[in-house]
C-alpha cells in the first residue's frame, strides 16, 4: 500500500522524502528529525527526492550529512534522486557524491537495477 | 566536471557561504540561532558531521559549548585552557590541525577534544582576546584538510568572532544596565523609606494625627488620578502629601497637642509650618515638580483668607488646592485634642458649606466623584472610604450629595 503525503510517501519499508524548495537554514533540520522518526519506526530504505528543491547551501549540506549519518548508524540505506545540476555540483564540491548513491529519478532510486548517477562507495 | 570547473564551483560555493555567513551574523536574529547557523555553515563547507562552537565562560577560564551538531548532549562539556595554551593559540591565529601534533599545546583540553573526535580547532579572537573556539571533525569524504581549507576556516572564524564579540559586548552592557537598574531601585527604595520616615516623624509629634500624612498622601493621589493627572504627577503629589506638614517639626509639641484655644503667639508658631516646610523642601532637588509650593500653600483658601500668602483661587497651585481639601477633610474625620471627629455626613456638610470659599469646586467635585465610585465599588483600589471610620451606603450618600452645588 502506498501512502503519499505532501512531504513523504511510504512504500512498505521504504519512505520517499520530499524536502522543501530551499534547504538553506536550520529549519531544514526537520528533515533530519523526520528521517530519524522513520528509522525508529523500522523503515529500512530512505529515498530523498530533491526534484522540488531549488537550492541547497552549506547549512543544507550539513543537515543532509546529519541525515546520512543517522541512516548509517542504523545500517539502513539512503538514496538521493531528482537533484538539479546546481545542487549536484554542490554535492560534488563537498565530496558527498562519492559516498551516497544518487539517481536521476525517484523511480530509479526505488527500482533495484537502475544505475546511479553518483559514484557511491557505500 | 573537470578539475578546473570543480575548483571554480568550489570557489563560488565558498564565496556564497561567506556572503551568507556575513548576512547571518549581522542579522537581528536570536544569538543562539545565529551561532547554530554559523556552525552549520562551517560544517557544511568542510562536510563535517560533528562539530561545536565554544565560548569563553567569564571567571572560570573554561570554554563552554554554545552550539553543536552530531555530538548529542554536550552541555556539561568544558574546554579548560591554561594561560600558556591561550597565549599560544593567540600567537598562532590560524586553525590548528589536531591530527598532526597541533594538539600538544592544548594541555587538558586535548582529551576533551579527542572525546568529541575533533580534527581541526579554529580560534575566535578579537584583538588579543580568545573569545571562543570552533572544533570540527574530519571531512565526511575522508579527504584531508588543505591549506586552502584552513584559510577559508580562518576567514569564517573571523566572521563568527565578530558576532561573538558583539554579543559579548551586548551582554556586558545588559549586565551593567541590570546593575544600574538594581542600584537605582535600591536608591529609590531608600529615598521612599526616608520620606516615609520623615512622615512618621512629623505625625509622631501629635498623637492625634498618627497616620495623617499617609492619609493626605493617599487621598491626594486618588483625587489627582481622578482629575486625570499623569502617573508621574500623581507620584509627585503623593510625596507632597507625605511631607506637607514637615514644617511642624520645628513647632513646639505642646502647641501642636494643646486642647484649649491657642494664644496669638502659639497660633503664629503653628501657622508658620507651611513656610518652614517650604524652606526645608525647596532645598531638595525632587524629581517631581511643585512639592515645595504645594507644602507652602496647603492652608490657602480660594476666597483669599488662607495663609501664608493669602492667595485666591487660581493663584493657588492646583496641587495645593487638592491638599487643602484632603488635609481639612482628614482633620475633620479624625479625633483632635480640641474636639472629637466629625461623622462623614458632618464632614461632607462642612465641605459643602465652604464650597467656593475655603475649597475649590474644581477639586471638590472630583473628590465627591471618587467617594461615590468607591462606595459603589466601581474602583479596583478604593483609597478614601476604607480609611474612614464608618460604613457608608450608596443610598445615604446619594441623599447627602443631593443639593450639593453643581460645578
Amino acid at each position: 500500500m502506498v501512502k503519499r503525503y505532501r512531504n513523504f510517501k511510504e512504500l512498505g519499508d521504504t519512505v520517499v522524502l520530499y524536502p522543501d524548495d530551499y534547504i538553506n537554514d536550520i529549519e531544514g533540520e526537520k528533515l533530519e528529525d523526520l528521517c530519524a522518526s522513520y528509522l525508529d519506526r523500522g523503515f529500512r530504505k530512505i529515498v530523498v527526492d530533491f526534484s522540488e528543491t531549488e537550492l541547497i547551501n552549506s547549512i543544507g549540506v550539513s543537515i543532509l550529512i546529519g541525515v546520512i549519518e543517522k541512516v548509517r548508524e542504523r545500517d539502513a540505506n539512503i538514496y538521493f534522486s531528482g537533484l538539479k545540476r546546481v545542487n549536484y555540483d554542490i554535492f560534488s564540491i563537498v565530496g558527498l557524491t562519492k559516498h551516497i548513491r544518487i539517481f536521476e529519478t525517484e523511480e530509479d532510486a526505488l527500482g533495484s537495477g537502475s544505475k546511479p548517477v553518483g559514484q557511491a562507495v557505500l | 566536471m573537470t578539475e578546473t570547473e570543480l575548483s571554480l564551483e568550489r570557489l563560488l560555493f565558498n564565496l556564497n557561504t561567506l556572503a551568507e555567513l556575513g548576512e547571518e551574523i549581522t542579522s537581528p536574529k536570536d544569538f543562539t540561532r545565529v551561532v547554530k547557523s554559523s556552525l552549520y555553515m562551517v560544517m557544511g563547507s568542510f562536510s563535517s558531521s560533528r562539530g561545536a562552537i565554544f565560548q569563553h565562560e567569564n571567571g572560570s577560564g573554561s570554554y563552554v559549548p554554545i552550539a553543536s551538531k552530531g555530538l548529542g548532549d554536550i552541555g556539561g562539556l568544558k574546554l579548560k585552557l591554561n594561560d600558556e595554551a591561550v597565549s599560544e593559540l593567540l600567537k598562532r591565529r590560524e586553525p590548528v590541525d589536531l591530527s598532526s601534533g597541533g594538539a600538544g599545546l592544548l594541555g587538558a583540553a586535548r582529551e576533551t577534544l579527542e572525546k568529541i573526535d575533533a580534527r581541526v580547532l579554529a580560534c575566535l579572537t578579537v584583538k588579543d582576546e580568545l573569545l571562543g573556539l570552533i572544533a570540527i571533525n574530519g571531512k565526511f569524504s575522508g579527504e584531508p584538510f588543505t591549506v586552502y581549507d584552513f584559510q577559508l576556516l580562518s576567514v569564517m572564524s573571523q566572521h563568527i568572532s565578530f558576532s561573538l564579540h558583539s554579543h559579548s559586548l551586548l551582554m556586558k552592557l545588559m549586565h551593567k544596565y541590570t546593575e544600574n537598574k538594581n542600584l537605582y531601585e535600591n536608591l529609590r527604595r531608600i529615598y521612599y523609606d526616608t520620606i516615609h520616615a520623615f512622615a512618621a516623624a512629623i505625625d509622631a509629634k501629635d498623637s492625634y494625627t498618627r497616620g495623617h500624612s499617609h492619609r493626605v498622601s493617599a487621598y491626594s493621589a486618588a483625587l489627582a488620578r481622578e482629575m486625570g493627572w499623569s502617573n508621574d504627577e500623581v507620584e509627585g503629589i503623593r510625596i507632597a502629601g507625605l511631607l506637607h506638614d514637615i514644617g511642624k517639626i520645628t513647632v513646639d509639641k505642646t502647641i501642636i497637642n494643646k486642647a484649649s484655644p491657642l494664644t496669638s503667639y502659639e497660633c503664629r508658631e503653628l501657622n508658620s509650618h507651611p513656610v518652614i516646610g517650604y524652606e526645608i523642601l525647596s532645598k531638595i532637588k525632587f524629581p517631581w515638580k511643585g512639592i515645595p509650593m504645594m507644602t507652602r500653600n496647603h492652608h490657602e483658601k480660594v476666597d483669599g483668607t488662607g495663609y501664608p500668602d493669602r492667595l485666591r483661587k487660581s493663584e493657588i497651585p492646583i496641587g495645593a488646592r487638592i491638599m487643602a481639601l484632603v488635609d481639612a477633610f482628614d482633620a475633620m474625620t479624625t479625633d483632635r485634642p480640641y474636639r472629637p471627629r466629625l461623622s462623614f455626613r458632618e464632614a461632607i456638610c462642612e465641605v459643602r458649606d465652604n464650597w467656593n470659599r475655603q475649597f475649590d469646586p474644581e477639586v471638590v467635585h472630583p473628590f465627591i466623584s471618587v467617594i461615590r465610585k468607591e462606595v459603589r465599588r466601581e474602583t479596583d483600589n478604593p483609597t478614601i472610604v476604607p480609611l474612614l471610620q464608618e460604613e457608608i451606603d450608596g443610598a445615604s450618600l446619594n441623599r447627602l450629595l443631593d443639593g450639593f452645588p453643581r460645578a
